[in-house]
């Protein structure tokens, strides 16, 4: 009813001044679609241009049209599924240890005690660190004969004779504990904040109710915590499917470390066979949308209908 | 409303990409000429030995970053000695990946940047059938007599020379003279003795080493990773099966520690110079580092040639870096003359006095000054002499992943010799089919 009065007084009044609001709208938000478009549109258009292509890595500049061969070839490569596989087992086991170790950390961090500040600072210490640099500690710490695993294994009595990034699945547990060291401030972080808009007297209204802590904690902060939850649990799947960098340093993707996209990167950057390469990235990418619309599907109705019910 | 604004951005993409397409085409076109599998580098620009003589201006040569500076030095003295050059020292990263990396962005770019270019012993074959380098026979030719001939193969490709060696490399024996009497006479008594003692260290990680310790024990035992004409892989062999069997039965019973699955230069390195290894597989960078201050076995070490395998002869991989001119040179006859300059014996002299850089000619190696800088030069000699280079191939990056890669596996226990070798077969020929 509003939005009829409006429409009945402003088109004499706009087209008075020249410009259609219509117009006017589209020229505004016209430079950020260019920068969008130069910025990620061209790049992904490009990759799909050339990963229907073969470049030569023989004679210099030949190329020939390929259509889906490409394509094809990497779906039937063993080493793609078992990027597939060793990505998706990456991403499940340091995403779900995360989320819990990221919640204790929230719910730790959120309840009042003295020092409070420092705790919240020196928690997130280790998302700080850069990722390159996590990794070459872990690579440290796991060193087979001078490293702090093994020497505690054998102060305990444990066998000290692991060589950790030297065998399967060894290698790849490293990179999990690696990761999850290093995102779990992030998950607290993200969570942290969900908390902190839940109301305060909900939780006393459940105490008046008689209800322990346990039951306040599935009743109340699991329900109210999930929207915040399912954005931070959005953010760290797709950030953990493209990981690169920690098997890169820890283990050049020996050992059953082999990621999407560390395939994509050699066969684009080291070996320099540009269609293939390109193809890898658009599937890489592609399972990444995938990934991300199931979550919203499912997970954004959720968030949708929740908002709802309040 | 939204439906169109999708379709609206996909005909711009759409556009875009038609536009870069058109681009390519005309690129393809260019090299059509050239396919087919020998004489890739047919109407490669050659260099003119005369231009050096006229020389002046300015010229960039581009490295990587130059930890020991050598270079450095070298540049500035050059230019002290020809005031109408300027030579600049462009430095890249210092991971051998990124410095191909980079000069190879440079030279799709067709960019004059890099006038000459400090490249790797593996590179040669790439950068030339991608027309990037400059044909040097005939500068080369004439101080042809000079070189330690294992030096010049590194620069060979399809009978033409494309750049001039600088540096050699040749991996080393170590041992410790407190543990070991004398230099065993076969590798399979370095083994015994290793297993006896302490063990031996080697590069086993899955990298570019690796496919050198491999190769090392490989081409000793008689095998091959290509065929004669460069066609088919020639891996999967009863010669190259005996050596890898060697290495894994090696780590199987003790010989080397299983940590070696693991290992690249430095961890090698700390590994024997904190005294826990008897034997080392290593380049000489080391031997000084091993006699520093704060090594625990200083003194206490000695470096030899490889022995032979047995039942098979001796053998080492060639590394080292080689000067090569860039295609796309605005000043080819400075780079020229600081070329020939790097490669002096002067200066040849004063980087292996200085520097403990490896000579590629053959007089510095009897030069007294040398020998007592380098009291390895003999064995060192010797090394680079038996040396043979890695598959020469535009497509080495993958048949070396080829073979780092199923070799580690086979190491760690993952796969068994005779399936690791079979697979690296298959894939070092689907490599030689890459387009």
């Amino acid at each position: 009813m509003e939005a009829a009065s409006v429409r009945a007084g402003t088109p004499a009044r706009r087209r008075s001044r020249g410009i259609p609001e219509r117009r006017l709208a589209a020229l505004m938000v016209s430079p950020s679609l260019i920068l969008i478009a130069i910025v990620a549109a061209y790049p992904i258009a490009y990759a799909v241009w050339l990963s229907l292509h073969e470049y030569s890595v023989r004679v210099a500049g030949l190329s020939r049209w390929a259509g889906l061969r490409n394509y094809t070839t990497a779906l039937q490569s063993s080493e793609f599924w078992d990027a597939v596989k060793t990505t998706f087992i990456f991403t499940g086991a340091s995403v779900f240890l995360e989320t819990v170790i990221g919640l204790a950390m929230a719910l730790a961090m959120h309840s009042a005690f003295k020092g409070q500040g420092l705790l919240r600072t020196v928690v997130l210490v280790p998302w700080a660190v850069l990722t390159v640099v996590t990794a070459i500690m872990w690579q440290t710490i796991f060193e087979p004969t001078l490293g702090f695993v093994n020497s505690l294994a054998g102060a305990v009595g444990l066998p000290n004779d692991t060589v950790w990034l030297g065998e399967s699945p060894e290698a790849l547990i490293v990179m999990i504990i690696a990761d999850v060291w290093k995102t779990a401030p992030f998950m607290a972080l993200l969570l942290l904040a969900g908390l902190q808009v839940i109301p305060h007297e909900i939780y006393e209204a459940g105490k008046v109710d008689g209800a322990t802590a346990w039951q306040r904690f599935t009743r109340i902060t699991l329900p109210l915590l999930k929207p915040a939850l399912l954005v931070a649990l959005i953010f760290r799947t797709l950030d953990a499917l493209r990981i690169f960098d920690l098997p890169f340093v820890l283990t050049k993707g020996a050992h059953g470390t082999t990621t999407l996209s560390l395939i994509s990167y050699e066969t684009f950057q080291t070996n320099r066979i540009l269609g293939l390469g390109s193809a890898l990235a658009i599937l890489t990418f592609l399972i990444v949308m995938i990934v991300s619309f199931i979550y919203i599907r499912f997970v954004g109705g959720n968030i949708r209908g929740m908002a709802g019910d309040e | 409303m939204r439906v169109k604004h999708l379709l609206a951005l996909f005909g711009a993409c759409a556009l875009l990409a038609a536009g870069c397409g058109s681009d390519d085409g005309g690129g393809g076109g260019g090299g059509g000429g050239a396919s087919g599998d020998t004489g890739q580098t047919k109407g490669a620009k050659a260099v003119d030995p005369a231009a050096a003589d006229s020389a002046k201006g300015e010229a960039t040569y581009c490295t990587g970053k130059d930890t020991s500076g050598d270079l450095i030095q070298g540049v500035k003295d050059f230019n002290k000695a020809n005031p109408g050059i300027k030579i600049k020292l462009l430095e890249f990263p210092e991971s051998a990946d990124e410095q191909r990396n980079q000069f190879i962005q440079r030279q799709r770019a067709k960019s004059s940047d890099c006038d000459g270019f400090e490249s790797d012993v593996v590179w040669t074959a790439e950068f030339a059938s991608q027309k990037w380098l400059q044909d040097m026979t005939s500068f080369v030719e004439k101080r042809k007599s000079e070189f330690v001939p294992s030096t010049l193969s590194s620069v060979t490709y399809e009978n033409k020379i494309w750049g001039v060696p600088r540096v050699s490399d040749a991996g080393l024996l170590y041992y410790r003279t407190d543990e070991v009497d004398q230099v065993p006479a076969t590798w399979q008594e370095v083994y015994a003795k290793a297993k006896e003692g302490k063990g031996i260290v080697y590069q086993g990680a899955s990298y570019e080493g690796l496919t050198v310790n491999f190769l090392e024990l490989a081409f000793a035992a008689g095998g091959s990773i290509l065929s004669e004409d460069g066609k088919k892989a020639t891996i999967d062999s009863p010669e190259n099966l005996k050596a890898l069997q060697f290495m894994v039965d090696g780590i199987k019973d003790g010989a080397a520690p299983k940590a070696v699955t693991t290992y690249m230069e430095e961890e090698a390195r700390r590994t024997f110079e904190s005294g826990k290894a008897t034997f080392e597989r290593q380049w000489p960078y080391a031997y000084a580092l091993g006699n520093a201050k704060g090594s625990g076995v200083k003194g206490k070490f000695a470096v030899a040639p490889y022995p032979p395998f047995e039942g098979g002869g001796k053998a080492a991989i060639l590394g080292g870096h080689n000067m090569v001119m860039s295609t796309y040179s605005k000043n080819p006859g400075a780079m020229l003359k600081f070329i020939d300059y790097m490669t002096s014996p002067e200066v040849m002299k004063s980087n292996a006095v200085k520097y403990s850089k490896t000579p590629v000619l053959t007089e510095t190696y009897a030069d007294p000054d040398v020998k007592k800088a380098l009291p390895f030069a003999d064995q060192l000699k010797q090394a680079v002499e038996q040396a043979k280079s890695r598959p020469v191939s535009p497509v080495y990056s993958q048949i070396s992943q080829a073979i780092y890669k199923n070799v580690n596996a086979a190491l760690s226990g993952a796969t068994d010799p005779q399936s690791a070798l079979k697979k690296a077969q298959s894939d070092i020929d689907k490599a030689l089919a890459t387009f």
